[in-house]
């Protein structure tokens, strides 16, 4: 099982701060589409992610126990 | 005045007198002169760089002055443009700092002018365009520049340094579109603050050369729920990448990457096309913007925004009339106001 977080926005658009999943073997971009397709998203191309707190790319494949946080940037300044 | 002023940092062992002398030799870059670059600006002038340059296109407006520190009512009235009121701010500061204020659109071309001699780029900007643009240029150059951004109660910062770390293409790959911004979500100062908090302490790292202290993690947190959390970015690098990478190429520096802006023929209309076609989510948009009390009609190719003496219209694919000005600069600055 995986813990999946969400920060900003994207926890009011989830409307959780966090979830678990079944995302081992999965890639971060798989986990990405199931994620939109789920909550009725925008794309998520641009949402950083971190695997046990470390950056991670799309095509990073999930460990069971994996922690998954999603960020997404902000632009106002 | 000058070791009496600067007493009280040179104190802190980081900088100590050494660092100081460093530091009043320097030249930093702040594109922006909104909430992260009036106080970013006021941090850095304060602790007494050689020579401080801002630039912004905008005007300040009442909306400003909830968290943009270093303007008042009187520019708001006179409809002072940032740049102008920042340089007058900033001067009655710290007389010692040489202040180039520059009135204008930091486009990728103008980013490349003003680089020269400059040690550190300090973002402060509202979009992303600008921010890849700043982060080519900084590839492109050797510039150290720290990201800096903000929206409701939530923040981040990274700091990029050419050869060490992750650039913020490697980051994204792309440019976000529909990213919130703080028209659209809203912003409480204290967000901005804690934001301005970590890019000038790393800016004073940078600054000093004190390149073991810089941080190397991308910070993000919400002074509204109580969370902080860092992302380490070993691995973040993308050997690839064409900002960073082995053969950059530089892309945001190239005109086909940049959102068109066109006065349309015979109408008191601008018309915005972003450089990559959008998906947009128009209804949550309209119900974004409704409920921070903006008259939005819309149907399911477009939605009209009436915004005081401009009315701008935004199609599904990103695409934006803005009604009621004929000026280029000012319409995209309201474009990306609202879609960042």
């Amino acid at each position: 099982m995986n813990k999946v977080m969400f920060f900003a926005h994207l926890r009011d658009a989830v409307g959780e701060e966090e979830v678990i999943v079944e995302a081992a073997g999965k890639t971060v971009a798989q986990l990405k589409v199931e994620i939109v397709e789920t909550y009725g998203l925008q794309k998520m191309d641009t949402v950083m992610t971190a695997i046990n707190e470390e950056f991670a790319g799309n095509k990073e494949i999930i460990q069971d126990g994996d922690v998954i946080a999603f960020i997404p940037p902000v632009s106002g300044g | 005045m000058e070791n009496e002023r600067y007493s009280r940092q040179v104190l802190f062992p980081g900088i100590g007198k050494d660092g100081q002398k460093k530091i009043s030799a320097k030249h930093v870059l702040i594109i922006g002169a909104g909430a992260l670059g009036s106080g970013n600006a006021e941090m850095i002038v304060r602790a007494g760089a050689g020579k401080v340059t801002i630039i912004d296109r905008d005007y300040v407006e009442a909306s400003n002055l909830q968290r943009q520190q270093l303007y008042t009512e009187d520019d708001v009235a006179e409809k002072l443009p940032k740049a102008a009121a920042a340089e007058k701010r900033l001067k009655a500061i710290n007389s010692e700092v040489e202040i180039v204020a520059i009135i204008g659109d930091a486009t990728p071309s103008v980013l490349e002018e003003l680089v020269a001699g400059v040690d550190l780029i300090l973002d402060a900007t509202d979009n992303f365009e600008t921010r890849m643009a700043i982060n080519d240029v900084s590839q492109k150059y050797r510039i150290p520049w720290i990201y800096g951004a903000c929206v409701g109660s939530y923040g981040m910062s990274f700091s990029i340094i050419p050869g060490k770390t992750a650039c913020l293409n490697c980051l994204l790959r792309a440019i976000p579109l529909q990213g919130l911004t703080c028209d659209t979500g809203g912003i409480i100062s204290p967000a901005v603050q804690m934001v301005i908090a970590h890019q000038s302490a790393e800016a004073l790292k940078i600054l000093v050369e004190d390149w073991d202290a810089v941080r190397t993690s991308f910070v993000s947190f919400d002074v509204w729920r109580n969370e902080y959390s860092s992302m380490k970015m070993g691995r973040a690098r993308h050997d690839g990448c064409l900002s960073c990478g082995e053969h950059p190429t530089y892309p945001y520096l190239q005109a086909e990457n940049m959102t068109k802006t066109t006065v349309l023929c015979g109408r008191d209309t601008v018309q915005i096309r972003p450089s990559t076609k959008g998906d947009l989510l128009l209804q949550d948009l309209a119900t974004q913007l409704g409920s921070l009390g903006y008259e939005v009609k819309g149907n399911p190719y477009l939605i009209s925004v009436e915004m005081g003496v401009e009315r701008m219209v935004i199609f599904k694919d990103g695409r934006a009339l803005i009604h009621g000005t004929k000026d280029l600069v000012h319409a995209k600055s309201i474009y990306q106001r609202i879609l960042g």
